[in-house]
């Protein structure tokens, strides 16, 4: 056992982006404390806005530098803490994700969350940070305890933005539920981790791939306990059918911005950790007999989940009535559909799954922070999230209505959006490896969810509103609405470099399985 | 050499995409400004496309292609591009000076219309598919754009869609070029399928087609040919195809002129020259275009001698002359191709918007009801004449050279064609005599009033039409039996100009005859109008019902397709249907069985959890313990 690493000077320019975050959410507590009571507290969420961007800044420069040690013929990767923690392109990539899209969120929320609903909205603002920080471990951790304590950070702070509407019974209702929830999915993680540590004896995920194949020939049957309890968890944080009965209620009752985080940010952390800890299995399993037999077990539990999660959530929304409930139900197929390419074999003919993984999630982001800015700005001024809210938005806003048509295009995976061309690529790599039943799954409900999206379009173009008053857009709320919805045709109209892109960042050895 | 321009060709599809995407924007606030938004982009592309056209005049201008890489899947490449060679530098001068033309005539013309500028947004994206078709440099954007202009048409067409026969005839437009565009659908399709890396682009087919290298074998190039053409019937309305094209003059006239002369039905034509490689390795597609050609032009033209509408005449004209474009390609003749559809976009336009002006002064489109217009209409009569002139084919108006140019063309190939587009020309300067006659000479008939209130039409009408009168009688002179400039030009040299003396004096002794007969019947009087009519009535009839074409099809296909499609209607009705309402119904119970797994108290969540883990373990690593 090599000697423990501790936290060095040096370490910390590795480690800028999560400071950068927590000193902008403790100067921006403090300046809440000083702030005279009736001034604006949008001033914090400015001051969020610019820490998020100096976060991204840090983590595109990380980027650089790991391109940098490539082209000089090293290894892309710095370990921290003796590789618990660990920067690497994966994690950089999902980093960039996750800023980008609290900074949509806080941006689109400025000017939108009222202070009657909303009484602490400081806090609301500079709590985001922690839980990106919470997020952003997850996505950068080679260790099952840093990944747990960043869960752990995320979720905590996403109960309190879930219940920050302190005066509405449903958002407390909301809180306590994810909170239940959001407990029993780290109980069933974190006693499937202890079972892993108590088998290979590690809780460095190298160690553990390691050990894990010797381990599997006297402990076969703690081995599944071991995964099964994680992906039982995992299927409870992500939502994945039929873990997914909290969603439309948290959803629900959280202000729309928290439901957005939730839906976006906290989803991916989730899926960053997963991906993380099984992309493993393939190094610590070899491709026969038993070990063979056991990875293809686990990696047919998930493909089962993704599978059920995309028709459950398809079939759940066909009748919602709720935008918000629509869009958690859609938050649930979309959550199968990230965690097919995790599910497909990785051989010489398939190895761009984490390429697929990452444009969808870069697609998903766009359609979601932009339909859940669109949906703040129509509740706003009409007073409730019914379906019927957007009805007659072709006369009361007809660039919004447009922009939100866009959207939905994605979300429903039409051409030419980034959507689309994020479904297809999924399906590629799933007839590639010839999961056939996976890929008609995923046209099944693709289709079936034209339905579900086009209730938004008919409610927008086809039915007269109950008044002819226009939709007030707050500038900011506009201005990430129209980024999300250009960005989602762009990723349509230009796939190839963005794809090349990721594919030229990321190489699946390099990040994964290198030590 | 320089390409500065032709680097950034793109931006002449590109203006009136843009006016077209305003228009649509801001349409209903815009009316009448936006009317003059689309203007000013067509100018716009139309002096941009000069000076394309000016850059390649240069000797040995080098063909740019640019573009960019649309799409990679697996070893297949899709870009996105655009071609400026001699022949893409012609066509745009000609659609983008049309429609520029067409643009200022419909300020005047549709000025009352309430939906201007919906009206003028249609004919942008007409405009810019157009364009974008000339320039695409492979088949699969050049099939984006072809179906784009089929979209357009059927905009327009059933414009005003009010009433019912623009409705009828802009489907039947649609339907009829549809049969047309499957045809060159399933030639791509070949195409992509036997061309070696699976390339598309027009330089490839060159490379592969015009070095006749065995790559393809020769009946499956014959099939591909065949189909091609088959696009380009549909389109450019050769027979059986023709029919959608007289009924599209349920359209307004502007667009008729739009249609005609250098959009739509030129496509067709444009496709032929564009894949003339794949043509040309196909001797025997090569005679059937020939044949097809030749027998559209003179049967379209004994169509036209019996028709009453003003708008129809013109129309079965551009039938008939785009059968002699044809013929032209045929013949092996690219070159007089090119050259007619040049000359004939301009004389074409300018009869379809004198067409006009006198229908937006009289008010009807029966030339019977006409007559004697040409005192109170002196702009419209003479520039009307001028059109009627060219397109008989009288020296040394530019439809003259162009025509002999074909006919030269077609004796080189074989005497019969010949002698058939000897006799069209006859035949045409017969029909042109007839409708000039009827309408501007003679006396007025029909309702006197509305004639006396006849006057000429404004000047932003006329001035397109004074314009166009000026083109179709220089035209010609790019290319003349003395000087093959535009052959050179377009071909670099390789086809050769011959005059051939017979042809010359057939079609002008053709045609001074046929101008002189109609002369003598509608205009002195001296041969009684019911002269042939009294003699072979049943004949004529033929020719006024054009040949019952349209019964037949509404016979063949029309009827048995409607019972066809009852029968698969019930079908669909009962066992489709069926089967969508069992999915949809499925899908629905799955999602009531989920609202009731949805009722609120967290309990039932966890237990719900529960159970599905237990029921996961068991199912997929219990199996392995079993």
């Amino acid at each position: 056992m090599e000697a423990l690493q501790t936290l060095t000077w040096s370490d910390t320019r590795y480690l800028a982006p999560e400071l950068a975050l927590a000193v902008a959410a403790v100067l921006l507590a403090l300046l809440d404390l000083i702030l005279p009571r009736r001034a604006s507290r949008d001033l914090i969420g400015w001051g969020a806005l610019v820490g998020l961007l100096a976060a991204g800044v840090f983590v595109g420069w990380h980027i650089y530098d790991l391109q940098s040690a490539v082209d000089a013929g090293k290894e892309p990767i710095r370990n921290l803490l003796g590789g618990s923690y660990r920067v690497d392109d994966f994690g950089n990539l999902l980093k960039l994700v996750f800023l980008g899209a609290t900074a949509l969120i806080v941006l689109a929320s400025l000017g939108t969350v009222k202070k009657a609903e909303v009484p602490i909205k400081g806090e609301f603002y500079y709590l985001l940070l922690p839980a990106v920080i919470g997020a952003m471990v997850m996505a950068s951790s080679g260790d099952l305890i840093t990944l747990f304590v960043g869960m752990e950070l995320l979720s905590i702070t996403s109960y309190v933005l879930v219940g920050v509407r302190k005066r509405s019974g449903a958002s407390g209702e909301a809180a306590f539920k994810y909170v239940v929830t959001g407990g029993t999915a780290s109980a069933f993680i974190l006693y499937g981790m202890s079972f892993l540590y108590g088998v290979t004896g590690s809780t460095r995920l190298s160690d553990i791939s390691g050990a894990l194949g010797d381990a599997l020939a006297d402990y076969r049957a703690l081995v599944y306990v071991a995964f099964f309890f994680m992906i039982v968890g995992f299927a409870l944080k992500l939502a994945l059918a039929p873990f997914h009965a909290w969603a439309p209620d948290v959803y629900q009752g959280a202000p729309t911005p928290a439901t957005s985080f939730l839906a976006i940010v906290a989803k991916g952390a989730a899926f960053a950790m997963l991906y993380r800890i099984f992309i493993f299995l393939y190094r610590a399993f070899g491709s026969e007999g038993d070990q063979a037999a056991v990875r293809e077990d686990l990696f047919l539990a998930l493909a089962v989940l993704a599978a059920a999660a995309m028709i459950v959530g398809v079939a759940g929304a066909l009748k919602q009535q709720n935008a918000k409930r629509l869009l958690a139900l859609s938050g649930v197929a979309n959550a199968g559909i990230l965690l097919v390419p995790l599910t497909l074999e990785v051989n010489s003919l398939h190895s761009s799954m984490f390429s697929e993984f990452v444009y969808y999630l870069i697609a998903y982001v766009f359609m979601n922070a932009g339909a859940f800015a669109v949906l703040t700005a129509v509740s706003r001024s009409s007073g409730h999230e019914e379906l019927s809210a957007f009805a007659g938005m072709y006369h009361r806003a007809p660039w919004t209505a447009a922009a939100m048509t866009a959207l939905l295009c994605s979300l429903a995976g039409l051409p030419v959006t980034g959507g689309f061309f994020g479904k297809l690529f999924i399906l590629f790599g799933a007839v590639q490896t010839k999961a056939y039943w996976l890929a008609a799954i995923l046209l099944a409900t693709t289709v079936a969810s034209y339905y579900v999206y086009f209730s938004f379009i008919r409610q927008m173009y086809m039915r007269s509103g109950e008044s002819d008053q226009a939709v007030a857009v707050p500038v900011p709320t506009g201005i990430v609405i129209w980024l999300c919805a250009a960005a989602s045709v762009a990723l349509g109209i230009l796939p190839k470099p963005i794809l090349d892109w990721i594919d030229g960042i990321f190489s699946l050895g390099a990040d994964f399985l290198a030590r | 050499m320089a390409t500065v321009f032709s680097q950034y060709a793109w931006l002449v599809p590109a203006f009136p995409l843009a006016a077209f995407a305003i228009l649509t924007a801001l349409g209903r606030s815009l009316s009448r400004t936006g009317a003059w938004i689309a203007t000013v982009a067509s100018l716009a592309s139309f002096v941009y496309s000069v000076m394309i056209a000016a850059e390649r005049l240069a000797k040995n201008a080098e063909d740019y292609i640019g573009g960019f890489a649309w799409l990679r899947a697996g070893s297949v490449n899709l870009t996105a591009g655009y071609e400026v060679t001699n022949l893409t530098a012609l066509m745009l001068v000609v659609v983008t000076l049309v429609a520029l033309l067409v643009n200022l005539y419909s300020l005047g013309y549709m000025k009352d219309d309430e939906r201007i500028s919906t009206f003028f947004s249609y004919v942008a994206l007409f405009t810019a598919s157009m364009l974008g078709l000339v320039l695409a440099d492979n088949l699969m954007i050049l099939y984006v754009c072809w179906e784009l202009v089929g979209v357009c048409s059927f905009l327009l067409i059933g414009f005003w869609y009010r009433k019912p026969e623009a409705r009828a005839a802009a489907k039947k437009a649609f339907i009829v070029t549809r049969i047309g565009d499957l045809g060159l659908l399933i030639a791509i399709l070949l195409l992509f399928w036997y061309m070696p890396g699976h390339a598309l682009d027009f330089a490839s087919l060159h490379n592969v087609f015009y070095a006749q290298s065995g790559i393809i074998s020769t009946s499956i190039t014959t099939l591909i040919a065949l189909l091609i053409f088959l696009g380009a019937v549909g389109k450019s309305g050769q027979f059986p195809l023709h029919v959608w094209l007289p009924d599209a003059m349920e359209g307004p006239t502007p667009i008729s002129a739009l249609i005609h002369a250098a959009t739509m039905v030129a496509a067709g034509v444009f496709l032929v020259v564009r894949t003339f490689d794949i043509f040309a390795a196909a001797p025997a597609a090569l005679d059937t275009v020939a044949v097809v050609g030749a027998f559209t032009a003179i049967f379209a033209a004994t169509i036209g001698l019996a028709q009453n509408d003003i708008k129809r005449i013109l129309a079965y004209s551009t039938v008939s002359q785009l059968g002699y474009m044809m013929l032209a390609v045929g013949a092996g003749s690219t070159t007089s191709a090119m050259f007619h559809l040049f000359t004939h976009a301009f004389f074409k336009a300018l009869l379809f918007l004198g067409a006009g002006s006198v229908i937006h002064a009289v008010h009807t489109q029966d030339i019977r009801e006409m007559g004697g217009l040409g005192s109170r209409m002196k702009i419209t009569a003479w520039t009307f004449g001028i059109g009627a002139l060219a397109l008989s084919g009288i020296p040394p108006f530019s439809g003259f050279w162009s025509k002999d140019a074909v006919l030269t063309a077609a004796l080189d190939d074989n005497p019969w064609l010949f002698a058939v587009g000897v006799v069209a020309a006859f035949l045409t300067a017969l029909y042109m005599a007839r409708l000039f006659f009827l309408v501007f000479a003679g006396k007025p008939r029909g309702d006197a009033g509305a004639h006396a209130r006849a006057k000429e039409s404004p000047a932003v009408m006329t001035a397109p039409l004074i314009v166009l009168a000026a083109l179709a009688v220089v035209a010609g002179f790019v290319q003349t039996p003395f000087s093959g400039w535009l052959g050179s030009w377009l071909t670099g040299g390789a086809e050769e100009e011959h005059a051939s003396g017979l042809a010359i004096v057939a079609s002008v002794a053709a045609s001074l005859l046929g101008l002189y007969l109609g002369w003598l019947i509608y205009s002195k009087g001296a041969v009684r109008r019911d002269a042939v009519s009294s003699r072979f009535p049943r004949l004529v009839r033929l020719a006024e019902r054009k040949y019952y074409i349209d019964e037949l099809y509404d016979a063949l296909f029309v009827k048995s397709l409607r019972g066809l499609g009852k029968a698969l209607s019930a079908f669909d009705d009962v066992v489709v249907d069926g089967a969508v309402r069992l999915a949809g119904r499925s899908a629905l119970a799955l999602g009531r069985l989920n609202t009731r797994l949805q009722n609120g108290q967290i309990q039932t969540y966890g237990l719900a959890a529960l159970v599905a883990a237990v029921v996961l373990v068991l199912a997929i690593a219990g199996r392995r313990f079993w």
